[in-house]
Order: structure tokens, then sequence, then C-alpha cells
């Protein structure tokens, strides 16, 4: 059965070049939202194996969308990687404090996002 | 046609269909360019500023423009420092908001 994967960022682009490497190079089912609050009814009624999440949105950032996650007994379990264009020392000792399963970085390779993915959730992957 | 090249394709039309928001964000460099030298303390504008770098560092080197996030990563840094901006950081800011535009440019 192909990993299903809840992209959470608010703009486009990333989330299509996201959802369009996954699926094309892993064969993944990709759900997307445009924001915290999409994002978390959707991981509640959608069960993915794994979220990845955007820092930096308005309204509900990646951090506070995240400890709602955790927060929620339908979404408390599933592993979410903090997706970010950039990291300063203080983000990366807060990013750790939260318990996300990793951090990954903006710009991303298309070609090997997938495969990045699994190494850090340590999914196999072929 | 290969997965990769498949992806390629794809990442193309993306890209074109992106094109419109990363040049509103360039706009916004812009106006952050003209709003700091008319006054180096105007906050609103350096944060609208760093906004639009933020999202062009994150999204260029997707699209196989490297360079391009370099660039939008060395503006946020500028706009994001707590200090004073100086008249040698405009200096920088319009040398790398012209070659960020030209990084843009050279892909159709």
């Amino acid at each position: 059965m192909p990993r299903r994967i809840l992209i959470i960022d608010d703009e486009d682009d990333i989330r299509a070049v996201a959802a369009l490497s996954l699926e094309t190079v892993a064969g993944w089912e990709v759900s997307m939202a445009p924001s915290g609050a999409v994002g978390i009814m959707k991981a509640q009624e959608e069960q993915p194996d794994a979220i990845l999440l955007d820092v930096m949105m308005p309204v509900m950032d990646g951090p506070t969308t995240f400890r709602e996650l955790r927060s929620l007994p339908e979404t408390c379990n599933i592993p979410v990687i903090l997706l970010t264009a950039k990291v300063q020392s203080a983000d990366q000792k807060r990013f750790s404090d939260l318990g996300v399963a990793s951090v990954m970085f903006k710009p991303f390779d298309p070609l090997t996002l997938a495969k990045d993915i699994a190494a850090v959730l340590g999914w196999k992957y072929e | 046609m290969s997965d990769t090249a498949q992806l390629a394709a794809k990442l193309n039309e993306i890209w074109r269909a992106s094109r419109p928001i990363i040049l509103e964000r360039m706009a916004v460099l812009h106006a952050t360019q003209a709003a700091l030298a008319a006054d180096l303390h105007n906050h609103d504008a350096r944060r609208e500023g760093r906004e639009a770098a933020h999202k062009l560092a994150g999204v260029l080197g997707t699209f196989g423009l490297p360079r391009g996030s370099e660039l939008a990563s060395a503006l946020e840094e500028i706009l994001q420092a707590d200090t004073p901006l100086t008249a040698d950081d405009l200096t920088t800011l319009a040398t790398h908001i012209a070659e960020l535009e030209s990084v843009i440019a050279s892909k159709p």
C-alpha cells in the first residue's frame, strides 16, 4: 500500500511541487491543506502516515499546528516533519523541544524529497 | 518519457503557473527597497520585504534556481537583523535584488 502524506503549507507552489514529487517519484498518495486549521481537520479525517508541515504560515504557524495535532487523540501519534526555509540556532532548539520527527529545509530537491522523508522516518524506500 | 523527464516537464508547468506570484514577491522587494531608501526605519516595509524574501528563498531552489534561493536568503538576513539598516545594507539590498531579478528572468 502506498504511503499517505499530508502536506500543510500556505504556499500553492510549494504544495504543488511537493505533491508532484511524492506522487511521481515515490508513488505515494498526497493530500494537501493550505492552513494549519484545515490541515488539522484533514489529519483527523484521513489519518495520514506522516505530515509535512510548513513552519511559517499566517494565523496558525507550524509549531502551533503541531502542538494542536499532538493534543488530539486522533493525530497525536502521526509523525510530523517541519518544513522551513530557514532555521536559526534559537529555532533549532525550539523545534527539537517540540518533539517533531525531523526538520527539513526548503528549497528541497523534488527528485529526493520522498527518499529524504523515508530516511528520517525510518521507512523502507526503493 | 522517463519519470525524471515527466517530473521535469510538470515542474516547468508549475513554474509557469507560479511565475506571477513570484513576480509579485519581486515587486514587494522593489517596493521595500524604495521605501527603505526614503526611510531606513520603515519597519513595515522591512517586514514585508523579509516575508517576500523568505518565500522566494524557500521556493526558487526547488525550481532549479539555487542561486535565487541564496540571494533571497541573503536578503532575508539583511531585512531580519534587529540592528538598524545602514547605507551599505541598502547598496547590498539593491545589488541582490537586481541579481535575483536576472536569475528569475533566466528561467522562461
